[in-house]
């Protein structure tokens, strides 16, 4: 027990777990702002396969920035996609998603097997880049906690930044700007915002749109930095939980961040706990963050529950 | 759709029949017109590896043994998800309880009954018990915690493909150290083949039967009929007396079953006859194109899991005996999805063909709206 808290207790695990959670956090932030726009956006999942085999691919012919920023694109597309398929074409958002779940999962490897050569499994022959770590060791002129900040904070990748940043611009976006307050309403009740004027429609594309580039960068991010290269499946569920960390963080931008750090959290121990203890099956750690997933859904919808019973709505 | 057009005389019921197929055959060709393109872009021999794609699977009896053993398996993931969609629930817990119901039997057959002429019935319950439990939990959730059933069911799908490799890896008698498959399950236990040298066993029959079962349920039970009434209109339901949270739950655990059925079938069928990890390669989500291509109709079932079953063949005969990768199929799977579930095709194939029947031409609603 206490190799395991002085391993967690350290700088090198906090380090670990602003890894893990980076691409989590993009995604539930992506999640966040399809909920909040009335979308339950379960493609999270395939944008961001699809965001990771673009920006690995894209990274082998040209700088890393641009790979990244292709990972975004192509998430947005889908987003786009995914938009005129249901609300030009009314077919069932959920439905919708899950077609692009399938062609993330049959269409990664078909374009990973052409671009390798025939590779199903890896992109390993690829030579694809990563994102450059951010370096603070400037940080360490800090008296007392200098050393500490800068043996957590040095070595992030640039993404990781972005999406620290990216907590904060939502935040202010959905609370202090008026399409925030748009975007809200026409998640809430729709019926008003459009009897007020107000292109429901757009906001709600608007959201997906932004919702798959969220998606992408997370996925770029994983392909390019915490690991670099492409491997078939490699998001692994992260989507889907980041619907789950959506709810947990109480449909808030802060509630989102604090929720992914905490399955950031669990992925980092994933990664540590099978060194100090070898007896611990690694399939019993991995399902942990899908057993918090569920135990967070249901804690949420309880405590929705209870405040529309506080209300007086039920 | 069912809930579109009250369908009452025959001659509605029979358009009604006409522009689902139409609307499912433009759909298809779409998709296979992008497929060409993919392939044309991307192949060396294109026309060669669509040759491939759409005769193959009919070519020689091994090949069609092959193919209508994944109809067998996809009817039963279709009809799975057809009885959730009907009553409007998004479960998409197929694949876990696949597993769930797979590892089950490999308990039962692989137990001390394994070896007698109950192995097979003994496997099939316990599957499809294991199953009906595991699609129980997410709908319990919703019911009375209101949990999300499309999340939580998705996070039981991968806790139960953790838990069969867990139990592979510890639990369950291996042939050698290291090998991720069971052994062999006792020859009792393993259905037998209708005809030899092919795949097509006992689970064809189970297919057949589950059809059957699940049409009976649905349209000539009084439960099937408060499921398909709380499906279209929960409320009105509810004001019917019907109680909505035990409909919801029941076809969530009665989809669970087949889910759990279909494991049994892959694990005691010809192809595999043992328990191995990830056998079940994706398929229990294509019920998903299944059921929405067949609209939720367990009767449409059988014959969308044909068709589609041919082209999944396909995709598999073309990756071996061309340059173009199986996964292909993904694109086209997604593509028909997103074609029948929106009003695509629909306005696609009036425009095309210059349909007179505009005026009756509803405004097409997905499955479950």
């Amino acid at each position: 027990m206490t190799e395991l808290l002085i391993t967690i207790i350290s700088t090198g695990f906090f380090a670990t777990v602003i890894r893990t959670t980076t691409p989590l956090l993009l995604a539930t932030l992506g999640g966040l702002i399809a909920d909040l726009s009335g979308a339950l956006n379960v493609a999270l999942e395939g944008m961001m396969l699809i965001g990771c085999l673009t920006a690995v691919i894209v990274s082998v012919y040209a700088p890393w920035y641009v790979a990244v920023l292709s990972g975004v694109g192509a998430g947005a597309l889908l987003g786009l996609l995914m938009a005129f398929f249901a609300y030009r074409l009314k077919a069932d958002i959920i439905l919708v998603g899950f077609a692009i779940n399938i062609l993330a999962a049959g269409g990664t490897v078909f374009a990973l097997a052409l671009a390798t050569g025939g590779d199903k499994g890896t992109s390993i022959n690829l030579q694809s880049q990563a994102i450059p770590p951010v370096d603070l060791t400037f940080l360490s002129g800090i008296p007392i906690i200098g050393p500490t900040l800068s043996a957590m904070l040095t070595g992030q990748s640039v993404v990781t930044w972005i999406a620290a940043f990216l907590v904060f611009a939502i935040w202010y976006f959905l609370y202090r700007t008026p399409w925030g307050l748009w975007l809200r309403g026409v998640g809430e009740y729709p019926a008003a915002p459009e009897a007020a004027g107000i292109p429901v429609t757009k906001v709600r594309t608007w959201s997906l749109v932004v919702s798959g580039a969220l998606a992408g960068l997370g996925g770029a991010q994983l392909a390019m930095f915490n690991y670099v290269g492409f491997t078939r499946d490699m998001t692994g569920g992260r989507g889907f939980i980041a619907l789950g960390a959506v709810l947990l963080g109480a449909r808030h931008p802060v509630g989102a961040t604090i929720a992914a750090l905490l399955f950031g959290a669990f992925d980092a121990f994933a990664i540590v706990l099978p060194g100090l203890y070898n007896w611990m099956p690694s399939e019993l750690i991995r399902m942990i963050p899908f057993i918090v997933t569920i135990v967070a859904l249901i804690s949420f919808s309880v405590r929705a529950q209870r405040a529309l019973a506080l209300r007086g709505v039920q | 759709m069912s809930g579109n057009v009250p369908t009452i005389d025959e001659n509605s019921r029979w358009a009604a029949f006409r522009r689902e197929v139409g609307r499912a055959l433009g759909a298809a060709i779409m998709a296979l017109i992008v497929a060409f393109i993919v392939v044309l872009f991307t192949s060396k021999t294109p026309l060669d590896a669509m040759m491939q794609l759409l005769t193959a699977p009919a070519s020689k009896p091994r090949t069609i043994g092959l193919w209508i053993d994944d109809a067998a398996k996809l009817t039963v993931t279709g009809l799975a998800f057809s009885l959730v969609f009907q009553a409007r629930q998004f479960a998409m817990g197929v694949q876990g309880q696949v597993y769930i119901g797979a590892i089950a039997t490999s308990y039962v057959v692989l137990g001390p009954l394994g070896s007698t002429w109950a192995a097979i019935p003994l496997g099939l319950t316990a599957a499809m018990l294991a199953g009906a439990i595991y699609g129980f939990l997410p709908g319990i959730a919703k019911a009375r915690l209101g949990a999300n059933e499309i999340v939580s069911s998705l996070m039981l799908n991968y806790i139960a493909i953790e838990l069969c490799n867990l139990l592979m890896r510890t639990d369950l008698p291996k042939a050698s150290a290291g090998v991720l498959t069971s052994v062999d399950f006792p020859k009792e236990a393993v259905f037998p083949p209708l005809i030899p040298n092919t795949r097509l066993d006992l689970g064809i029959g189970l297919a057949i039967i589950a059809v059957v079962v699940v049409w009976f349920a649905l349209y000539r039970t009084a439960w099937g009929l408060k499921l398909r009434l709380v499906g279209h209109n929960a409320k009105f339901a509810e004001y019917a007396g019907i109680r909505p949270t035990f409909i919801m739950v029941s076809a969530m655990a009665a989809s669970g079953a087949l889910g759990g059925l279909l494991g049994a079938m892959f694990v005691q069928g010809q192809t595999y006859g043992k328990l191995t990890v990830l056998f079940e390669g994706g398929i229990a989500f294509e019920g998903i194109l299944v059921a929405i291509v067949a609209r939720s109709r367990p009767l449409a079932v059988p014959i969308v899991a044909l068709a589609y079953g041919y082209l999944r063949q396909g995709a598999q005969l073309m990756n071996i005996r061309t340059d173009v990768p199986a996964e292909v199929i993904g694109v086209v799977t997604a593509i028909i999805i997103l074609l029948v579930s929106s009003s695509f095709s629909l306005n696609f194939i009036t425009r095309l063909f210059r349909r007179r029947d505009r005026a009756t031409s509803v405004p097409a609603g997905s499955v479950v709206k």
